[in-house]
């Protein structure tokens, strides 16, 4: 009897349409918990090394977490993993919604997907079954209308769908997997990669609830978060989603405005969470946003997601394209010195119309701006259009060119690490990549272990692989579940805070591998805390876990992903933030003149590497510690890697 | 004595009457930070920053005129 997980995986090799299952032990669980772990061990088990992104022997692996599904907020989760075609190294992307939920009912853990198919098809699951159909008739769409033709085309209004849009299809580098039309699975590339695959969806139905081992100790947890709700502030981060972090995070001076040149921008106030709320999203006018205006994902109370609607003008949307996040009104946003809630609402929504990363388009716009405003490019370079900042209008059209490839679009679609190369001409100094992969909405420069956390995660700049600063001091009780009980002061770049970085970042990666969401279960606002997340896990599958053992399985997730890494040859050399953070002080507000110290930096990152037991000089992960992880396999399978650790 | 107050993000909800979650608050002399979230209502964790300066502790005493700013701690979006 399985708790939790159904105890099945589903091989699908697209170039010889087979279909397997796999059915694996219980210790498979128990070792990687599901999401981002598990996609691991496939992927470094069924890649060769220096496999291209984009060609058939790339694997993807869709994997949920042994909790998704049951009915409890937050647990219903997907995480994508495969080699990044915007990297080069590893890429890994979660998403919420139903689909997560939906697929553990149609009888699967997870997919790992490999090969090419030899024309367009998408992977119907359900009720325990597999099978490839034709998706020729959906190539070309959009999601929204794919969604509704395969509504009609399954004569089922209840199934799920995870898909690729257009600007999958064009491999632009930085597309992503939607579901329900308004989430992603949106960084690092993955919707290329299924692009790549001629993949257009998966599609998944069912009725296999997960069997709960104690359903009393659930039923008490499930209350314990409806209670939970008030005292921890998770009702008014419903109420106004991660939208309501954007006039805090100008005030603390950490709003990334002008391409990262400043954490303030004067018109905050009028892209902000409260304004979106009280006059942007759907409802609004009848004082029904709360009822119109908001939305969740399967079984979670605190209920998040926005829904815009604009019903004419140059900027019309429909409301099944949801609306922005904190990141993407920030990125089309104050990245853009854009202020006009509008346009931003219409770059969502062609972002999740054609499947891309909001974070990463947003940010690739914004360093082409900059580089417009420094006069490196010209009309002729932009097909005519002046991308000055503040140019909603601007924004939003090449938010277009980029999802079709066209114009210069064609050029950002490749994402502004390699548009830089194609250009040159200096555009490389207005970066703010780390790993080719854009900065999100979190300043290292005011949150300082951020600094070495997007130089050295795995795939790319990412601001939810680990707590931010503010955390330590604001949470004592919750931090201290996890050994943190020496918070520093605002700035800190010492050992305490690389400590502070790497624990909480192994938290993550746990999170990332049970995929629950973020927002509900960690070791500061969440709605749970780290040994109710341990309760939720052992109520479900009928183990007996801790918080250690959570920890365990987040850093052998991290180690996985960085052994990937070391076996394409990438290292410490790849550890390294954008040069304007080291050359260029923040100008204006709070963080006015704030600007990383380089041999600070280098310092912590070394601190960093050696709490790690990785080696100071190449950063690939010592020997000692992967076989500690149990991940002795892993180099023993992979001789490339096993030729750089040592 | 008198305390400015503004209030952030979700934080708005407990000013409810205020214009962008900022008030001017009256408070007993000698008042702290934790009187002046008392006050407000607010019993959830929040970043307290006064005067521009550093995040204060609940203890930290207030005096007449102090500006006050009081944040949620949330990452991530």
């Amino acid at each position: 009897m399985s708790y939790g997980y159904t105890g099945k995986i589903l091989h699908v090799n697209l170039t010889t349409s087979k279909i397997t299952i796999e059915k694996p032990e219980e210790k498979f669980y128990r070792t990687y918990m599901g999401g981002s772990a598990m996609g691991m061990h496939y992927v470094l088990k069924e890649t060769p090394a220096g496999v291209d992104a984009l060609s058939p022997e790339n694997v993807l692996a869709l994997c949920t977490g042994v909790v998704t599904g049951t009915p409890i907020s937050g647990q219903s989760r997907l995480t994508s993993v495969a080699k990044s075609p915007l990297t080069g190294c590893i890429g890994d992307a979660q998403g919420g919604g139903y689909f997560p939920a939906e697929m553990k009912f149609s009888g699967f853990d997870a997919v790992i997907i490999k090969g090419k198919s030899p024309k367009p098809v998408y992977l119907w699951m359900h009720h325990g079954e597999a099978e490839l159909k034709d998706a020729g008739h959906l190539w070309g769409m959009t999601t929204g209308d794919t969604e509704d033709k395969l509504k009609l085309e399954l004569e089922d209004k209840r199934i799920e769908v995870l898909q690729i849009g257009p600007a999958g299809e064009n491999l632009v580098r930085f597309a992503a997997l939607i579901s329900m039309s308004n989430r992603a699975n949106g960084r690092t590339g993955m919707g290329a990669v299924m692009g790549s695959k001629n993949l257009k969806a998966v599609v998944v139905r069912g009725k296999q609830k997960p069997t709960i081992a104690d359903p009393v100790r659930f039923k008490e947890l499930q209350k314990l978060g409806t209670a939970n709700l008030e005292p921890t502030g998770m009702d008014g981060f419903g109420k106004y989603g991660t939208p309501g972090v954007t006039t805090p995070q100008n005030k603390s001076g950490g709003l990334p405005t002008y391409n990262f040149n400043s954490g303030n921008f004067d018109k905050h106030e009028e892209i902000d969470g409260i304004k979106l709320y009280k006059e942007h999203l759907r409802g609004h006018e009848r004082n029904e946003q709360n009822r119109f205006g908001r939305d969740t994902c399967f079984s979670c109370s605190v209920k998040c997601k926005r829904v815009t609607q604009i019903d004419e003008g140059p900027f019309k949307t429909d409301a099944k394209y949801g609306g922005p996040e904190y990141e993407t009104l920030a990125t089309f946003g104050s990245y853009c010195g854009i202020s006009d809630m509008d346009a931003i609402i219409r770059a969502n929504a062609l972002c999740n119309m054609h499947g891309m990363d909001t974070i990463s388009c947003g940010a690739t716009i914004s360093w082409a701006m900059e580089c417009w405003e420094e006069g490196k490019l010209t009309l002729e370079d932009t097909g005519g259009i002046e991308l000055k900042y503040g140019s909603g209008e601007a924004m939003v059209k090449m938010t277009e060119l980029i999802a079709k490839r066209e114009g210069f679009g064609k050029i950002l679609a490749e994402g502004s690490k390699k548009a830089a190369e194609i250009i040159g001409r200096g555009t490389e100094d207005y970066l703010i990549t780390s790993k080719g992969q854009e900065a999100p909405a979190h300043m290292p420069q005011v949150k300082r272990s951020l600094s070495v956390i997007y130089a050295t995660n795995p795939f790319g700049a990412d601001h939810e692989s680990s707590e931010h600063d503010p955390a330590y001091k604001a949470y004592p009780e919750r931090m201290e579940q996890i050994g943190l009980t020496n918070p520093q002061e605002k700035l800190a770049l010492n050992e305490e805070m690389m400590r502070f970085a790497m624990v909480t970042q192994h938290l993550s990666s746990a999170v990332d591998s049970l995929s629950v969401c973020a927002f509900i279960f960690g070791v500061s606002f969440q709605l749970y805390d780290a040994k109710q997340l341990a309760e939720v896990l052992n109520a479900v599958t009928g183990w007996d876990t801790d918080v250690t053992e959570i920890l365990a399985v987040g850093e052998r997730r991290l180690n996985m992903l960085r052994a990937f890494n070391s076996r394409e040859g990438i290292g410490r050399e790849s550890d390294t933030l954008p040069k304007k953070m080291f050359k260029r002080p923040l100008e204006g507000g709070r963080s006015d003149g704030y600007v990383l110290d380089e041999k600070e930096w280098e310092a912590a990152l070394e601190d960093y590497y050696r709490l790690c037991d990785w080696n100071v000089e190449t950063g690939h992960p010592s020997l000692k510690k992967l076989e500690s992880l149990g991940l002795g396999w892993v180099v023993v399978e992979n001789e490339a890697l096993s030729k750089v650790v040592s | 004595m008198r305390i400015h107050v503004e209030l952030m993000g979700p934080l708005v909800d407990y000013l409810p009457e205020a214009q962008s979650g900022q008030t001017s608050q009256s408070l007993r002399d000698g008042a702290t930070v934790a009187d002046l979230l008392n006050e407000l209502n607010i019993k959830r964790k929040v970043v307290v920053a006064v005067n521009d300066d550093e995040e204060k502790e609940l203890e930290h005493v207030l005096v007449d005129g102090d500006e006050v700013l009081v944040f949620t701690v949330i990452s991530g979006g």
